[in-house]
């Protein structure tokens, strides 16, 4: 039920990802669904050990989605979580967290 | 045994216990140190009974035939659209293995005992002489009504980001932060002496904090988990309840001491003998008592604030009582039952069921909203359910105890806000998808919904600043901000940055009774 709920918000996410053409927009709902859980979106936990995404530079970013997501870079959670994005999905992604004040 | 030497007998006494201990920690070490871990990371949630809480029971029964797998992927990610944070870095692989296997071989466990004698011991005090604390607030305020206080939990529901975080809700700005050390959960305030405020944690710590200096000054444990805390009148009295164990506690509000305990059990709508977890517990403007509801049982009880703390039983009210909200000057009190869908209205003068009205599905009330409008007194209740559609919030007119009607709403709701300067009933949407973004606004007049606010993050708890101007909402879970919006034209104001915010509570609160009604309404 999760992955049929979680999959049908992916389709409806990508579908108004094509109508909007600010992708910072689509990048928005995206990391609200599948980044802020552990990076959070301005900040991450005090008590957390993952690194805040807002602010960092959107190529290095980008960079580094693609690469957990062929896996040259190795990580079991975000080697998982990269795999089900789309290149339009990491640079819409990207785009946001570079855009945000941390 | 026949031992004959005291050298003997006192070398065999010291290395008896060494052995027993030393063994039993061999036999049980995983499943002791595995407790430990539960306790220290899952318990505040779900329950140190294993028998959940703000979160689903975790126990031999609840899990059985999960896969470990899918359990320990979900430790590790944490769970979206939940408070479950990600234990991926915190806990070792090993650790969330070990886990795993603990619930599932867990049964639920007996109520623990935590009585008079244990809350008494548990009495922290950080602030010995209460006396040198300056006269006045060390901050600007134009009044201390327009304090606002936020539950912030904290991503993982204990440690740095938890904490009460109180505002100036006309500058928008932090005064103060008081630590917690697990998520603090509702907050009052004393009516009868501004400077104090009351923090309940999840784990059913109670904290008495200074508002003027912005620090606790004493704290006690209650119980082991359980949201009901209610203030008396004239600030003397505190009564709280637990969900575990099954009992509520009178206490000074002075000094926290624990004055009477009351063991909640009673027999239910069904006619069966049952304990009871805590529903709300409310003082009110109207008299010198408290009600409370039992959860299980489906009574309230009205206890005067006098010798001996007598109780009054109202018994059949309803099947799984909740949460409640006052109207008529303090004196009707509307009893939100979960299992029959209704909410009830009591008479505290007579201590009589008044009625019991239509509510949409599982009614969830918060803290209630009642509004006049063109000379009716309007009261709005939310609606956890979404059950065969009838996702509605429900206007009922507390002059004539009639339905007025029920107001179709995009999801399940739990805590709606008015104020008798702003022209909407905010209410929050919590249904588990992208709508618990949101939080829909509903006409006072036409009783309908005219704007949907997209919030951010799981937006509940909305609240009016005391002069009715602005618009709070938590933007919780992983939002990690507070919302500010001009309630008139609904324009985003200000972002105030803390974990998790839940709970959103003014001080005006204290004059209006409950949220929506005017002051004049006191009089």
């Amino acid at each position: 039920m999760k992955i049929l709920a979680y999959t049908m918000a992916a389709l409806l996410l990508s579908l108004s990802a094509n109508s909007y053409a600010a992708s910072a927009f689509a990048g928005k709902y995206k990391a609200a669904a599948v980044c802020s859980q552990c990076h959070g979106i301005r900040a991450t936990s005090s008590e957390a050990p993952f690194p805040p995404l807002a602010g960092r530079d959107e190529l290095y970013l980008e960079k580094a989605l693609k690469q957990y997501r062929n896996k040259t870079r190795r990580s079991d959670v975000m080697n998982n979580i990269a795999a089900g994005l789309s290149d339009r999905d990491i640079n819409n992604i990207a785009e946001y967290y570079s855009r945000l004040k941390p | 045994m026949t031992i004959k030497t005291t050298i003997n007998k006192s070398l065999l006494a010291a290395t008896i216990p060494l052995l027993l201990s030393s063994g039993s920690v061999l036999a049980k070490s995983g499943s002791h140190d595995m407790h430990k871990l539960y306790e220290e990371n899952c318990a505040s949630c779900h329950g140190s009974d294993h028998g959940g809480y703000l979160a689903p029971a975790l126990n031999s029964e609840t899990l059985k035939g999960r896969s470990p797998t899918a359990l320990r992927s979900l430790i590790m990610t944490g769970s979206f659209e939940t408070l479950m944070p990600p234990f991926f870095g915190r806990l070792s692989d090993t650790e969330i293995r070990g886990l795993v296997k603990h619930l599932q071989s867990t049964p639920k466990l007996a109520n623990p005992a935590w009585n008079i004698k244990e809350m008494k011991k548990s009495l922290k005090i950080y602030v010995r002489d209460e006396s040198k604390l300056p006269a006045k607030p060390d901050f600007k305020i134009d009044s201390m009504d327009d304090v606002i206080g936020v539950a912030a939990r904290g991503k993982y529901g204990r440690g740095q980001g938890s904490e009460a975080v109180f505002i100036n809700s006309k500058a928008h700005k932090v005064i103060g932060k008081v630590a917690t050390d697990t998520a603090a959960h509702i907050i009052e305030f004393n009516p009868a002496n501004e400077r104090w405020a009351y923090v309940k944690t999840d784990t059913a710590e109670v904290y008495k904090v200074d508002l003027y200096t912005m620090q606790a000054v004493r704290s006690i444990k209650t119980g082991l988990n359980g949201p009901a805390i209610g203030i008396s009148r004239d600030g003397k009295y505190l009564m709280v309840g637990s969900f575990v164990p099954h009992n509520a506690v009178i206490l000074d509000a002075d000094t926290l001491e624990p004055l009477k305990q009351f063991e909640l059990e009673g027999i239910d709508p069904d006619g069966k003998m049952v304990s009871s977890d805590s529903g709300m517990i409310i003082g009110t403007p109207y008299a010198d008592i408290f009600a409370i509801a039992l959860e299980n049982a489906g009574q309230v009880w009205i206890i005067d604030l006098k010798d001996g703390f007598p109780v009054t039983k109202i018994k059949n009210v309803g099947r799984h009582l909740h949460d409640a909200f006052l109207s008529h000057k303090g004196k009707k009190l509307m009893v939100a039952s979960y299992d029959d869908s209704i909410v009830i209205a009591i008479d505290l003068e007579t201590r009589k069921i008044i009625k019991k009205l239509p509510a949409g599905c599982v009614p969830h009330v918060g803290g209630g909203s009642v509004v006049k409008v063109d000379g009716r007194t309007l009261g709005f209740g939310t609606n956890f359910g979404t059950c065969d559609d009838n996702t509605v919030v429900s206007v009922w007119d507390l002059d004539t105890m009639e339905l007025v009607k029920q107001v179709p709403v995009s999801g399940g709701t739990e805590s709606p806000a008015a104020h008798a300067n702003a022209p909407y009933v905010a209410v929050d949407i919590i249904t588990k998808d992208r709508r618990a973004r949101t939080i829909q606004l509903i006409d006072k007049k036409s009783l309908e919904v005219v704007k949907t606010l997209d919030v951010g993050g799981h937006a509940y708890f909305p609240e009016y600043s005391a002069d009715g101007k602005y618009l709070y909402v938590s933007a919780g879970y992983t939002g990690d901000e507070v919302v500010v919006y001009d309630s008139k034209t609904l324009k985003k104001v200000a972002s105030i940055q803390m974990e998790s915010p839940a709970g959103i509570f003014s001080r005006g609160r204290v004059k209006y009774m409950t949220r929506g009604l005017s002051p004049d309404e006191m009089e």
